[in-house]
């Protein structure tokens, strides 16, 4: 064996899976999307998510060779690639987290290692561990206001921003994609917790899910 | 002009109420009806009502007094149902709203026919300040009894006895600028700092913003005054940098410019929030407001005079008085006598008089007023009573006429005859006291201002005090200051203010002489013989009261303050604050500054319950953490318990026969399923923390008890924790998955505090170790399969090469479960051959059924908690936290076998395990108890004594960390700490219990089952 193990999650057969999500929609319901929604959901699971931790310049280094992605230069950053599908964010000042399309991360682990030779970073799948929902509409702003202390004003928490921040009674991941769309990064295990919340938050903004 | 009739009080025109509409409410069972605008205040004094409520403490027939947050009596219970009822909402601040339901809070049986009224028209003695603490406190066992009627009977009003039908939330807002007051000041502020680009909340506590310009004479750019604020408000809701919040109160001024504002969103429109299209909307929110500056546009209190039945309905403050009359077109009585200490007041008589009633006079303490209000009273040909104040006002549940005199104010008694006054309403002024709530709520004592005889704010970092609020007064002034202070916050803040953004509009100025101090009016008896003359009307609080606790020695203000009670509760001081103080500075030869002042405290105004809850409650109390594999436990009929935040299924009843099965019937028939054939357990709450780097293995080696450095690749050891103290602290199993890789497993309650451990240690004592810790818990869904089937069954679906000789017991291995990539670990805490899959969790449901689709044949059955529990006791398996409580070291838990003393670095907790004291051999020892009685299931937590026979106090030797009913012994047995245990083997030890039976058990070794260890290794 050699000294890190890495392990590829996904079966060679097609396999049924479950989203965190997937019995929360069913238990709570997914509000359908109408003209008088102002806040929508949508969860996009299934993606690849690694932990990056290591040296700034030698994982930059690596994912511009690998991805021609670049590691966000300031802390909170969050950096897309050309086809908006691969992302990787700042967590802290040693660790990042990398999403990209599900299926990708274990080859792309692969070729980040190789290409990081003998340098000590630890590059962990947590795919399984966390889900990504995505909150739009004109009061989605309003939601944030009310689940996190941070301050989401757009003109303080622009495009290409992210943070690890409170969610109500507990944390999540939060970032803006785009000037529309902001992104919570939720653990598999709070995320039926966070939806509630979100449905609730929503209720009187006619919140609506996509399904 | 000419009244309404069917509102005898209501002006046939003026003020902002939309008189085409009419609102029908009841108070006290009795219909009225208002009008869009009012208040139940203004609406309740348009129908007539004198008497809103009974005092507090001397049930003395109490009317509406002022026109806001300040209002002392008309504290109403609102609510047309039970789930509805709210406490304590002041009439002054409650928009009317049809069908709207109020009781007066106090008064028992009813507000008319108080049974305590008599106490009120005993002389004053007979309650003096310390009452209840002197009367009632013997016996002290009484004063349970006592209190519930002295409640009853002085109550603040009550909660709803059924759930709250409303929701409330709360919403965290930012902003460069916070102004607090939308008055004059509040939004020449607010215009100031927003046309800077400032991010800016103006909160307003009543319904419209304007604040005093609402029912102000003056005018601003040659408009009335209230045209200037629809200008201003259209501008900064034009702005997307300004938020506008009226109806909502800040409530409480914390730490780091924290400020919680309270807005009420619809107790406007009816008793429970209406819906929006069938959606829910919070009644009311509580906005969690960082500010980077705030700015305080308070405004000021009015303060009446203190003066003989001062109490009467028909007293009211002068100001108040323009308000109903301006704002409400509301005039609360025939004829008017105003006493005053200064020209401001005199517009309440001119109000009066343009509504066309009648001012019978005006007492003027001053010697020789002068100003344009008092020129324009003398030229209405209003009698002026200079150097003269009321002393008393007479009538029985309503004013019937003012004693008028003249008086000496500094020698503090009455100098001249006194005149009877026929009048049925008293307007009182004795000057203005700066709003300074807010600001006392960040620690900042206030100051004593001579000039204004006000109390104003200490400056602090951070906050701007403007207008009235710091003792400004003029229109003019107010407007220059306001756009001042917002200039200034929003420059402190980083924004250029230009010149032309503090532009403010021309006000007219008006000329008013000075005012003169005035608090307490003498009476020609003294003070503690004088009829009733109030300080704090909600609290009852007498002059006499407060000359009396001075008497008894009390000569702080705080201490006044908590003899007497004045200020306390939803009061706070607003009305009353300033004469109390004044009062006692009086009777302790004092000045006002040295007396000083007391602390106000949060909130400003009532705060509801709900709204500081929030969402935070029912099914959003708490997050409840579920695993992959939580819908086919609920579809199975698990029964939860929560384990941190997890929902673990704890067991599963079965229906047998057509009824469900008891607690122990169902952990007996698991208990057997995995002794005897094979069951199932979702081990995925379990922290996982995924170590990388080549300094890993040393790591562990200092984090663990025992040693690390052999461990192999593929293989797995159970580890032990200790804190630095040497206590155990966590414990689990930790796999090599590569030379530089392991998985390290915690408890499922300790996994984040095990995961900041690690880092701590790497970050502040260890930097040097190349290594990193990353939660891989909720990546990973852990199934375990535990029993002599289980190798069977996982056979079936697994390429994973399950030999007994070439996966052994605490190996692991990679291959495929049901199709699943999966790691499998032959670890056990069931003491039986054991398996934990561990698969990504998206695929977990997946492979757990799978598991089932092949386990029929094999009796495969779920298990729960506890069960798991049941069965690891049986093998002497503790549970961090339940066999240890943070004073239990492993040697106390007999596992020297897992302690590396000899190991190269001093791991945590090693030097602590020399000491002394944790070498003592009569430490308490984890050991087994076998109950005499075999159907005995001991308490967990009982007291273990050696000598049943001692007297009480005995002498505690040890006490049940876990017990249980094992199917497998058919018999109780438990895990214990007994003193010295370790060396007691056999002995005998007793647990006497509550109902005084004593309970015999023989210390045993802890491994019940199998000691050998030779089920898991087959």
């Amino acid at each position: 064996m050699s000294d890190i193990r890495q392990f590829q999650t996904h079966p060679e057969v097609e396999i049924a899976t479950e989203s965190p999500l997937a019995y929360s929609r069913q238990r709570s319901g997914a509000p359908a999307i109408t003209v008088s929604s102002q806040v929508m959901l949508r969860e996009r699971p299934f993606q690849g998510h690694l932990t990056l931790r290591g040296g700034a310049i030698v994982l930059d280094e690596a994912l511009r060779h690998v991805l021609g992605l670049s590691l966000p230069s300031q802390p909170h950053g969050l950096n897309h690639d050309d086809s908006g599908e691969r992302s990787v964010q700042w967590l802290a000042p040693d660790e990042w987290l990398l999403i990209v399309p599900g299926g990708e991360e274990f080859s792309l682990e692969t070729r980040l290692r190789d290409a990081l030779g003998d340098a000590h970073v630890s590059i962990v799948d947590v795919s399984g561990g966390q889900t990504v929902i995505d909150i739009e509409g004109e009061m989605a702003h309003a939601v944030l206001m009310k689940f996190t202390h941070y301050d989401v004003d757009p003109t303080v928490f622009p495009v290409g921003k992210g943070v690890t921040t409170g969610f109500a009674k507990t944390s999540a991941i939060l970032r803006r994609s785009s000037a529309s769309r902001w992104e919570l990064v939720v653990r598999r295990s709070f995320a039926d917790y966070l939806y509630r919340w979100l449905l609730d938050a929503g209720e009187e903004y006619g919140i609506g899910v996509e399904r | 002009m000419s009244q309404s009739t069917k509102q005898p009080n209501r002006l046939a025109a003026g003020g902002s109420v939309d008189r085409t509409r009419t609102l029908k409410f009841t108070f006290n069972g009795q219909a009225y009806t208002g009008h869009p605008g009012d208040t139940l205040a203004s609406a309740l004094l348009a129908n007539g009502v004198d008497l809103v409520n009974r005092s507090f403490k001397y049930s003395r027939p109490r009317g509406i007094v002022a026109a806001g947050a300040e209002e002392p009596n008309a504290v109403m219970q609102l609510g047309a149902s039970e789930a509805t009822q709210v406490p304590n909402v002041r009439a002054t601040q409650q928009a009317l709203y049809d069908g709207l339901v109020a009781y007066s809070t106090n008064g028992w049986p009813d507000v008319q026919k108080d049974l305590m009224s008599w106490i009120g028209k005993l002389g004053a003695p007979f309650m003096p300040p310390g009452f209840y603490y002197k009367t009632f406190m013997a016996p002290a066992s009484m004063w349970m009894t006592y209190e519930k009627y002295i409640r009853k009977t002085a109550g603040l009003g009550r909660s709803p006895s059924e759930p709250d039908p409303d929701i409330y939330d709360h919403m965290n807002r930012h902003c460069d600028v916070l102004v607090i007051g939308g008055g004059p000041a509040g939004l020449a502020a607010a215009l100031s700092a927003a046309r800077s680009g400032a991010r800016v909340i103006v909160a307003d506590e009543q319904e419209a913003m304007g604040g005093s310009l609402l029912d102000s004479r003056d005018r601003l750019d040659d408009q009335p005054a209230h045209a200037w604020v629809t200008t201003a408000l259209e501008e900064l809701a034009a702005r997307d940098n300004v938020t506008l919040l009226t109806r909502t109160t800040a409530n409480g001024y914390h730490d780091h410019n924290f400020v919680t504002l309270h807005e009420r969103r619809t107790e406007h429109l009816a008793d429970s929030a209406p819906t929006i299209e069938g959606r829910r909307q919070p009644r009311s929110r509580l906005h969690r407001v960082r500010a980077g500056q705030v700015v305080l546009a308070t405004g000021t209190h009015e303060r009446p005079l203190v003066y003989g039945n001062n109490d009467l309905p028909g007293n009211l403050l002068a100001g108040a008085v323009s308000t109903y009359i301006r704002r409400y077109g509301v005039i609360p009585g025939r004829k008017l006598v105003l006493t005053t200490s200064n020209d401001h007041a005199y517009r309440a008589a001119l109000d009066w008089h343009e509504a066309g009633h009648e001012v019978v006079a005006i007492a003027d303490a001053r010697e020789a007023p002068e100003g344009e209000l008092v020129e324009q009273a003398r030229k209405h040909g209003i009698r002026v009573i200079a150097g003269s104040a009321i002393i008393e006002a007479t009538g029985s549940k309503r004013v019937s006429g003012a004693r008028v005199a003249r008086i000496d104010r500094d020698g503090f008694k009455v100098v001249g005859p006194v005149e009877t006054l026929d009048c049925d309403t008293i307007a009182s002024s004795g000057g203005y006291s700066p709003v300074i709530h807010l600001a006392s709520h960040t620690g900042a004592r206030p100051t004593w201002n001579e000039e204004v005889l006000g109390f104003v704010p200490h400056t602090v970092k951070g906050v701007t005090t403007t207008g009235g609020a710091r003792g400004v007064y003029p229109l003019a002034d107010v407007l220059a200051d306001g756009a001042e202070a917002g200039a200034v916050a929003a420059t402190a803040m980083g924004f250029e203010v230009a010149t032309e953004a503090r532009h403010v509009p021309q006000a007219t100025v008006v000329t008013e002489g000075a005012a003169c101090a005035l608090y307490q009016v003498p009476h020609e008896k003294p003070t503690l013989r004088a009829p009733k003359q109030f300080v704090d009307l909600q609290n009852d609080v007498t002059a006499a009261a407060i000359e009396l606790a001075t008497r008894e020695g009390f000569e702080s203000i705080e201490h006044v303050k908590r003899y007497t009670a004045m200020g306390f509760g939803t009061d706070q001081g607003k009305l009353g604050n300033i004469n109390g103080m004044a009062i006692a500075a009086r009777c302790l030869g004092k000045s006002i500054p040295e007396v000083g002042t007391t602390v106000f405290r949060p909130n400003y105004t009532p705060v509801t319950f709900g709204a500081v809850v929030g969402r935070h409650c029912r099914e959003l109390f708490d997050p409840e953490r579920y695993t992959a594999m939580h819908q086919w436990h609920v579809e199975h009929g698990a029964e939860f318990e929560d384990v941190g935040q997890w929902k673990r299924p704890w067991y599963y009843p079965r229906r047998v026969n057509g009824r469900l099965e008891s607690m122990h019937e169902a952990v007996v028939r698991e208990c057997r399923a995995v002794r005897e054939h094979v069951g199932i357990l979702d081990a995925s709450t379990l922290g996982k923390i995924d170590i990388q780097g080549p300094g890993a293995r040393e790591f562990l080696g200092r984090v663990y008890t025992n040693k690390w450095a052999k461990l192999a690749p593929g293989r797995v050891r159970y580890g032990l924790m200790c804190k630095d103290d040497g206590m155990v602290m966590d414990d689990g199993t930790t796999s090599c998955l590569g030379e530089n890789h392991f998985l390290m497993t915690t408890t499922t309650g300790g996994a984040a505090a095990v995961l900041e451990w690690l880092e701590m240690w790497h970050q502040t004592e260890w930097p040097e170790l190349d290594v990193y810790f990353t939660s891989v818990t909720d990546h990973w869904a852990t199934m375990t399969v535990t029993g002599p089937e289980a190798r069977k069954l996982l056979a079936e679906i697994t390429d994973i090469d399950l030999d007994r000789e070439s996966f052994k017991f605490m190996d692991w291995r990679e291959g495929r479960v049901a199709d699943v990539p999966a790691r499998v670990f032959r670890i056990s805490f069931t003491g039986e051959l054991a398996f934990e899959i561990n698969v990504q969790a998206n695929y977990a449901m997946h492979v757990w059924k799978t598991l089932f689709e092949h386990g029929d044949k094999y009796g495969l059955t779920p298990y729960g908690t506890e069960t798991m529990h049941v069965l690891r006791a049986e093998k002497g398996f503790i549970i961090a936290g339940q066999d240890t409580d943070g004073s239990v070291t492993p040697e106390d838990l007999g596992m020297h076998w897992a302690i590396g003393y000899d190991k190269p670095f001093p791991w945590i907790g090693k030097r602590a395990l020399s000491r002394s004291d944790t070498r003592r051999t009569d430490r308490k020892q984890l050991v087994g108890l076998k109950p005499r009685n075999p159907e005995v299931v001991l308490q967990e937590g009982a007291q273990i004594v050696f000598d049943p026979q001692q007297t009480i106090p005995m002498t505690m030797v040890g006490h049940v960390t876990s017990s249980y009913y094992s199917p497998t012994l058919e018999s109780g047995f438990a895990l214990a700490v007994v003193k010295g245990g370790h060396q007691r083997m056999g002995e005998t030890v007793y647990l006497p219990m509550v109902d005084g039976t004593i309970h015999e058990a023989e210390i045993v070794g802890t491994q019940f089952v199998d000691p050998e260890g030779a089920r898991q290794n087959v």
